[in-house]
Protein backbone atom coordinates (compact mmCIF):
# COMPACT_ATOMS: atom_id res chain seq x y z
CA UNK A 1 0.00 0.00 0.00
CA UNK A 2 1.59 3.62 -0.86
CA UNK A 3 -0.34 6.60 -1.01
CA UNK A 4 -4.16 7.46 -1.20
CA UNK A 5 -5.24 11.00 -1.62
CA UNK A 6 -8.73 11.18 -0.55
CA UNK A 7 -10.55 14.75 -1.93
CA UNK A 8 -13.96 16.29 -1.70
CA UNK A 9 -15.84 19.25 -0.36
CA UNK A 10 -13.22 21.02 -0.21
CA UNK A 11 -10.95 18.62 1.81
CA UNK A 12 -8.13 17.23 0.87
CA UNK A 13 -6.13 14.28 3.49
CA UNK A 14 -3.67 12.03 3.00
CA UNK A 15 -3.63 8.42 4.27
CA UNK A 16 -0.34 6.74 4.11
CA UNK A 17 -0.28 2.77 4.61
CA UNK A 18 2.68 0.27 4.86
CA UNK A 19 5.18 0.44 1.77
CA UNK A 20 6.08 -2.99 1.80
CA UNK A 21 8.74 -4.95 -0.40
CA UNK A 22 7.89 -5.23 -4.08
CA UNK A 23 7.92 -8.83 -3.78
CA UNK A 24 5.96 -9.42 -0.49
CA UNK A 25 3.66 -6.83 -1.99
CA UNK A 26 3.16 -9.31 -5.27
CA UNK A 27 1.75 -12.19 -3.03
CA UNK A 28 -0.30 -9.56 -1.31
CA UNK A 29 -1.55 -8.97 -4.62
CA UNK A 30 -2.35 -12.64 -5.40
CA UNK A 31 -3.78 -13.05 -2.39
CA UNK A 32 -6.33 -10.08 -2.84
CA UNK A 33 -7.29 -11.94 -6.38
CA UNK A 34 -7.79 -14.67 -4.82
CA UNK A 35 -10.42 -13.16 -2.09
CA UNK A 36 -8.31 -13.58 0.65
CA UNK A 37 -7.53 -11.06 3.08
CA UNK A 38 -4.75 -11.04 5.43
CA UNK A 39 -4.30 -9.52 8.24
CA UNK A 40 -2.12 -6.43 8.75
CA UNK A 41 0.09 -8.57 11.36
CA UNK A 42 0.02 -11.66 8.91
CA UNK A 43 1.24 -8.75 6.36
CA UNK A 44 3.96 -7.52 8.50
CA UNK A 45 5.01 -10.65 9.36
CA UNK A 46 5.70 -11.96 5.67
CA UNK A 47 7.27 -8.68 4.25
CA UNK A 48 9.61 -8.37 7.75
CA UNK A 49 10.42 -12.09 6.50
CA UNK A 50 11.59 -10.95 2.77
CA UNK A 51 13.37 -7.86 3.66
CA UNK A 52 15.15 -10.39 6.75
CA UNK A 53 15.65 -13.25 3.51
CA UNK A 54 17.36 -10.55 1.52
CA UNK A 55 19.36 -8.73 3.94
CA UNK A 56 20.71 -12.40 4.53
CA UNK A 57 20.94 -12.65 1.02
CA UNK A 58 19.23 -15.87 0.45
CA UNK A 59 16.26 -14.75 -1.01
CA UNK A 60 17.78 -15.65 -4.45
CA UNK A 61 18.72 -19.57 -3.35
CA UNK A 62 14.84 -20.28 -2.80
CA UNK A 63 12.68 -22.53 -5.61
CA UNK A 64 9.55 -22.18 -3.16
CA UNK A 65 8.86 -20.62 0.04
CA UNK A 66 5.60 -21.34 1.61
CA UNK A 67 4.28 -19.11 4.70
CA UNK A 68 1.12 -20.32 5.42
CA UNK A 69 -0.64 -17.63 6.41
CA UNK A 70 -3.69 -16.81 6.42
CA UNK A 71 -6.48 -19.58 7.35
CA UNK A 72 -7.69 -21.21 4.63
CA UNK A 73 -6.56 -23.06 1.56
CA UNK A 74 -6.49 -20.66 -1.04
CA UNK A 75 -4.52 -18.10 1.15
CA UNK A 76 -1.98 -20.86 2.58
CA UNK A 77 -1.42 -22.21 -1.25
CA UNK A 78 0.60 -19.58 -2.53
CA UNK A 79 4.43 -19.99 -3.09
CA UNK A 80 5.89 -16.24 -1.66
CA UNK A 81 8.69 -16.24 -4.36
CA UNK A 82 6.34 -16.68 -7.11
CA UNK A 83 2.51 -16.22 -6.21
CA UNK A 84 1.21 -16.65 -9.83
CA UNK A 85 -1.80 -19.42 -9.23
CA UNK A 86 -0.32 -22.18 -11.52
CA UNK A 87 1.38 -25.46 -11.42
CA UNK A 88 4.70 -24.32 -12.79
CA UNK A 89 4.77 -21.57 -10.67
CA UNK A 90 4.68 -24.13 -7.93
CA UNK A 91 1.77 -23.31 -6.39
CA UNK A 92 -0.21 -25.60 -3.66
CA UNK A 93 -2.63 -28.20 -4.44
CA UNK A 94 -4.14 -29.09 -1.09
CA UNK A 95 -4.83 -33.16 -1.69
CA UNK A 96 -7.82 -34.95 0.68
CA UNK A 97 -8.53 -33.65 4.00
CA UNK A 98 -6.45 -31.59 6.80
CA UNK A 99 -7.39 -28.67 8.07
CA UNK A 100 -6.05 -25.06 7.63
CA UNK A 101 -6.03 -22.40 10.41
CA UNK A 102 -4.00 -19.18 11.48
CA UNK A 103 -1.07 -21.69 12.63
CA UNK A 104 -0.94 -23.33 9.79
CA UNK A 105 -1.78 -26.20 7.45
CA UNK A 106 -2.98 -29.53 9.72
CA UNK A 107 -2.56 -32.54 7.81
CA UNK A 108 -4.41 -35.50 8.93
CA UNK A 109 -2.09 -38.59 9.18
CA UNK A 110 -4.75 -40.34 6.81
CA UNK A 111 -4.59 -38.94 3.18
CA UNK A 112 -3.90 -35.38 3.37
CA UNK A 113 -0.84 -33.52 1.33
CA UNK A 114 -0.37 -30.11 -0.63
CA UNK A 115 1.49 -30.79 -3.97
CA UNK A 116 4.49 -28.51 -5.14
CA UNK A 117 4.46 -29.62 -8.60
CA UNK A 118 8.15 -29.21 -8.07
CA UNK A 119 10.19 -31.60 -9.76
CA UNK A 120 13.72 -31.81 -7.93
CA UNK A 121 15.42 -33.97 -11.51
CA UNK A 122 13.90 -30.73 -13.27
CA UNK A 123 14.92 -27.77 -11.22
CA UNK A 124 16.90 -28.77 -8.48
CA UNK A 125 21.19 -28.78 -8.77
CA UNK A 126 22.13 -31.96 -8.06
CA UNK A 127 24.80 -30.97 -5.23
CA UNK A 128 23.33 -27.95 -4.02
CA UNK A 129 19.68 -28.02 -2.24
CA UNK A 130 17.76 -27.55 0.34
CA UNK A 131 14.36 -28.85 1.94
CA UNK A 132 12.60 -27.06 5.16
CA UNK A 133 9.52 -27.33 7.26
CA UNK A 134 8.49 -25.80 10.51
CA UNK A 135 6.59 -28.56 12.36
CA UNK A 136 4.15 -27.38 15.06
CA UNK A 137 3.18 -30.99 16.50
CA UNK A 138 5.04 -33.19 18.00
CA UNK A 139 5.00 -36.99 16.81
CA UNK A 140 6.43 -39.71 16.51
CA UNK A 141 5.23 -42.11 14.33
CA UNK A 142 5.96 -43.36 10.77
CA UNK A 143 5.60 -39.85 8.59
CA UNK A 144 7.21 -37.91 5.66
CA UNK A 145 6.79 -34.98 6.47
CA UNK A 146 7.81 -33.37 2.86
CA UNK A 147 9.44 -35.15 -0.08
CA UNK A 148 9.22 -37.75 -3.03
CA UNK A 149 11.05 -41.01 -4.90
CA UNK A 150 10.72 -42.83 -8.06
CA UNK A 151 7.91 -44.47 -7.96
CA UNK A 152 8.56 -46.36 -4.28
CA UNK A 153 12.47 -46.46 -5.59
CA UNK A 154 15.96 -44.31 -4.76
CA UNK A 155 16.41 -41.69 -4.89
CA UNK A 156 14.62 -39.86 -2.33
CA UNK A 157 14.75 -36.34 -1.33
CA UNK A 158 12.91 -36.30 2.00
CA UNK A 159 12.35 -34.59 4.98
CA UNK A 160 11.18 -37.90 7.60
CA UNK A 161 10.84 -35.83 11.25
CA UNK A 162 11.02 -37.83 14.01
CA UNK A 163 9.96 -41.76 13.55
CA UNK A 164 10.65 -43.96 16.47
CA UNK A 165 13.10 -41.29 17.88
CA UNK A 166 14.70 -40.63 14.75
CA UNK A 167 14.98 -37.69 12.04
CA UNK A 168 15.57 -38.65 8.71
CA UNK A 169 17.19 -36.40 5.86
CA UNK A 170 17.92 -37.64 2.42
CA UNK A 171 18.52 -35.00 -1.08
CA UNK A 172 18.91 -36.70 -3.89
CA UNK A 173 20.18 -39.82 -2.43
CA UNK A 174 19.61 -43.77 -1.76
CA UNK A 175 20.74 -43.46 1.58
CA UNK A 176 19.60 -41.28 5.20
CA UNK A 177 21.07 -38.89 7.31
CA UNK A 178 19.86 -39.25 10.61
CA UNK A 179 19.40 -37.77 14.10
CA UNK A 180 17.95 -39.49 17.40
CA UNK A 181 15.31 -36.63 17.79
CA UNK A 182 13.97 -35.94 21.13
CA UNK A 183 11.41 -34.29 19.90
CA UNK A 184 9.42 -32.73 16.66
CA UNK A 185 8.75 -29.32 17.39
CA UNK A 186 10.18 -26.61 15.30
CA UNK A 187 12.49 -26.09 12.18
CA UNK A 188 14.09 -28.44 10.26
CA UNK A 189 16.75 -27.71 7.26
CA UNK A 190 17.87 -30.58 4.88
CA UNK A 191 20.70 -28.92 3.05
CA UNK A 192 22.97 -30.61 0.66
CA UNK A 193 26.60 -28.41 -0.18
CA UNK A 194 28.39 -31.04 -2.28
CA UNK A 195 27.75 -35.04 -3.61
CA UNK A 196 29.61 -35.91 -0.13
CA UNK A 197 27.86 -33.33 2.33
CA UNK A 198 24.53 -33.22 3.93
CA UNK A 199 23.51 -31.35 7.18
CA UNK A 200 20.40 -31.32 9.56
CA UNK A 201 19.65 -28.31 10.92
CA UNK A 202 16.95 -28.42 14.02
CA UNK A 203 16.55 -24.59 14.90
CA UNK A 204 19.81 -22.71 15.26
CA UNK A 205 21.97 -26.23 15.17
CA UNK A 206 23.19 -28.38 12.71
CA UNK A 207 22.48 -31.65 14.59
CA UNK A 208 24.06 -33.85 11.37
CA UNK A 209 26.22 -34.16 9.41
CA UNK A 210 26.64 -36.96 6.27
CA UNK A 211 28.97 -37.85 3.98
CA UNK A 212 26.08 -39.83 1.84
CA UNK A 213 26.58 -39.77 -1.60
CA UNK A 214 24.35 -37.91 -4.15
CA UNK A 215 22.48 -40.17 -6.53
CA UNK A 216 20.43 -38.65 -8.75
CA UNK A 217 17.44 -36.01 -8.23
CA UNK A 218 13.87 -37.66 -8.39
CA UNK A 219 11.64 -37.40 -11.00
CA UNK A 220 8.56 -36.60 -8.74
CA UNK A 221 7.20 -33.72 -7.45
CA UNK A 222 7.94 -32.97 -3.81
CA UNK A 223 4.34 -33.37 -1.66
CA UNK A 224 4.50 -31.57 1.70
CA UNK A 225 2.47 -33.74 4.36
CA UNK A 226 3.46 -37.07 2.60
CA UNK A 227 5.89 -38.91 0.65
CA UNK A 228 5.22 -38.77 -3.04
CA UNK A 229 6.47 -41.76 -5.00
CA UNK A 230 4.11 -40.84 -7.98
CA UNK A 231 1.02 -43.05 -8.33
CA UNK A 232 1.24 -44.16 -4.55
CA UNK A 233 1.53 -41.67 -1.83
CA UNK A 234 2.71 -42.39 1.21
CA UNK A 235 3.83 -41.80 5.03
CA UNK A 236 1.16 -39.39 5.66
CA UNK A 237 2.28 -37.22 8.30
CA UNK A 238 0.43 -35.42 11.22
CA UNK A 239 2.41 -32.83 11.84
CA UNK A 240 1.15 -29.18 11.64
CA UNK A 241 3.32 -26.97 9.12
CA UNK A 242 3.72 -23.49 9.83
CA UNK A 243 6.32 -23.07 6.95
CA UNK A 244 7.86 -24.82 4.09
CA UNK A 245 10.91 -24.39 1.44
CA UNK A 246 12.45 -25.32 -1.65
CA UNK A 247 15.76 -24.48 -3.06
CA UNK A 248 19.62 -24.69 -3.18
CA UNK A 249 21.62 -25.38 -0.79
CA UNK A 250 22.85 -23.18 2.00
CA UNK A 251 25.98 -22.28 3.90
CA UNK A 252 25.63 -22.76 7.95
CA UNK A 253 25.64 -19.16 7.98
CA UNK A 254 23.01 -18.62 5.76
CA UNK A 255 20.98 -21.69 7.53
CA UNK A 256 21.35 -19.76 10.48
CA UNK A 257 20.22 -16.60 9.06
CA UNK A 258 17.56 -18.83 7.50
CA UNK A 259 16.62 -19.99 10.94
CA UNK A 260 16.91 -16.72 12.41
CA UNK A 261 14.23 -15.06 9.78
CA UNK A 262 11.62 -17.81 10.18
CA UNK A 263 11.61 -17.95 13.97
CA UNK A 264 10.95 -14.14 14.47
CA UNK A 265 8.71 -14.64 11.20
CA UNK A 266 6.49 -17.48 14.29
CA UNK A 267 7.03 -15.18 16.80
CA UNK A 268 5.14 -12.30 15.37
CA UNK A 269 2.74 -14.59 14.45
CA UNK A 270 2.32 -15.73 17.97
CA UNK A 271 2.66 -19.80 16.53
CA UNK A 272 6.09 -20.62 17.17
CA UNK A 273 7.15 -23.84 18.93
CA UNK B 1 -22.66 -45.12 12.06
CA UNK B 2 -22.61 -41.47 10.25
CA UNK B 3 -20.89 -38.53 9.96
CA UNK B 4 -23.13 -36.82 13.13
CA UNK B 5 -22.30 -39.91 15.14
CA UNK B 6 -18.59 -39.06 16.00
CA UNK B 7 -16.98 -36.41 17.70
CA UNK B 8 -14.42 -34.47 16.54
CA UNK B 9 -11.51 -36.14 18.72
CA UNK B 10 -12.63 -39.51 16.34
CA UNK B 11 -12.12 -37.42 13.14
CA UNK B 12 -8.68 -39.43 12.46
CA UNK B 13 -10.73 -42.68 13.42
CA UNK B 14 -12.86 -43.14 11.18
CA UNK B 15 -13.52 -42.76 7.31
CA UNK B 16 -15.77 -42.45 5.09
CA UNK B 17 -16.40 -46.02 3.42
CA UNK B 18 -16.75 -45.46 -0.66
CA UNK B 19 -18.03 -47.55 -3.50
CA UNK B 20 -15.82 -47.89 -6.65
CA UNK B 21 -18.33 -45.87 -8.57
CA UNK B 22 -18.11 -43.26 -6.02
CA UNK B 23 -14.53 -43.00 -5.87
CA UNK B 24 -14.43 -42.74 -10.19
CA UNK B 25 -16.96 -39.67 -9.42
CA UNK B 26 -14.84 -38.17 -6.96
CA UNK B 27 -10.87 -38.20 -7.75
CA UNK B 28 -9.89 -35.55 -9.32
CA UNK B 29 -12.31 -33.10 -8.18
CA UNK B 30 -12.86 -30.13 -5.49
CA UNK B 31 -14.66 -30.50 -1.87
CA UNK B 32 -14.08 -26.97 -1.47
CA UNK B 33 -12.16 -24.26 -2.86
CA UNK B 34 -8.62 -25.54 -3.78
CA UNK B 35 -8.73 -28.76 -1.87
CA UNK B 36 -9.02 -31.60 -3.73
CA UNK B 37 -10.86 -35.20 -2.65
CA UNK B 38 -8.24 -37.98 -2.45
CA UNK B 39 -9.63 -41.09 -2.40
CA UNK B 40 -7.24 -43.83 -0.57
CA UNK B 41 -7.70 -47.51 0.17
CA UNK B 42 -8.03 -48.87 3.54
CA UNK B 43 -5.83 -52.27 5.00
CA UNK B 44 -8.70 -54.17 3.23
CA UNK B 45 -8.01 -52.16 -0.04
CA UNK B 46 -11.65 -50.37 0.73
CA UNK B 47 -11.59 -47.03 -0.99
CA UNK B 48 -12.08 -44.85 2.12
CA UNK B 49 -12.16 -40.78 2.02
CA UNK B 50 -11.27 -38.79 5.50
CA UNK B 51 -14.38 -37.43 7.88
CA UNK B 52 -12.67 -33.88 6.75
CA UNK B 53 -13.65 -34.23 3.22
CA UNK B 54 -17.04 -35.16 4.64
CA UNK B 55 -17.34 -32.63 6.89
CA UNK B 56 -16.06 -29.53 4.92
CA UNK B 57 -17.43 -30.65 1.37
CA UNK B 58 -19.25 -27.60 -0.21
CA UNK B 59 -19.57 -28.69 -3.86
CA UNK B 60 -23.03 -29.15 -4.29
CA UNK B 61 -22.42 -31.73 -6.50
CA UNK B 62 -20.93 -34.00 -3.90
CA UNK B 63 -22.80 -33.12 -0.84
CA UNK B 64 -24.16 -36.97 -0.38
CA UNK B 65 -20.89 -37.48 0.81
CA UNK B 66 -21.94 -36.38 4.07
CA UNK B 67 -23.88 -39.45 4.14
CA UNK B 68 -21.45 -42.17 3.80
CA UNK B 69 -21.30 -44.95 6.36
CA UNK B 70 -18.16 -44.89 8.66
CA UNK B 71 -15.86 -47.18 8.79
CA UNK B 72 -12.84 -47.58 11.60
CA UNK B 73 -9.87 -46.61 9.54
CA UNK B 74 -7.07 -49.02 9.25
CA UNK B 75 -3.68 -47.48 6.90
CA UNK B 76 -1.57 -49.94 4.99
CA UNK B 77 1.18 -50.53 6.23
CA UNK B 78 4.71 -49.51 4.35
CA UNK B 79 8.10 -50.52 5.11
CA UNK B 80 10.19 -48.34 7.30
CA UNK B 81 11.96 -46.27 6.75
CA UNK B 82 10.95 -45.75 2.91
CA UNK B 83 14.03 -46.78 1.00
CA UNK B 84 14.13 -47.91 -2.34
CA UNK B 85 15.17 -51.13 -3.39
CA UNK B 86 17.36 -50.19 -6.75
Amino acid sequence: MGTILLMGAGLQTTVTGPTYDPDAQLFFNAQTAAGVTLTTTEKDAVNQWVVDSKAAGIWTKFKAIYPMVGSTATSQKFNLKNPLDTNAAFRLSFIGGGTHSSNGYQPNGINAYADTFLVPSTTLTLNSQHISFYSRTNSNGTEVEMGCNNAGLNPNTLLEIRTAGTTYVSLAANGYATYVDANSLGFYIGNRTASNVTKLFKNNTAVTTSANGSASNPINSISIGALNSGFTKQYYTTKQCAFASIGDGLTDAEALAFYNAVNAFQVSLARNV
Amino acid sequence: MKLTDITREEYTTYVGLLTVEQKDELVGQMYAPDCFFNPIQDNADNWVISIEEMEYCTNELFLWVKDLPLILYVPKENPFPPVGEN
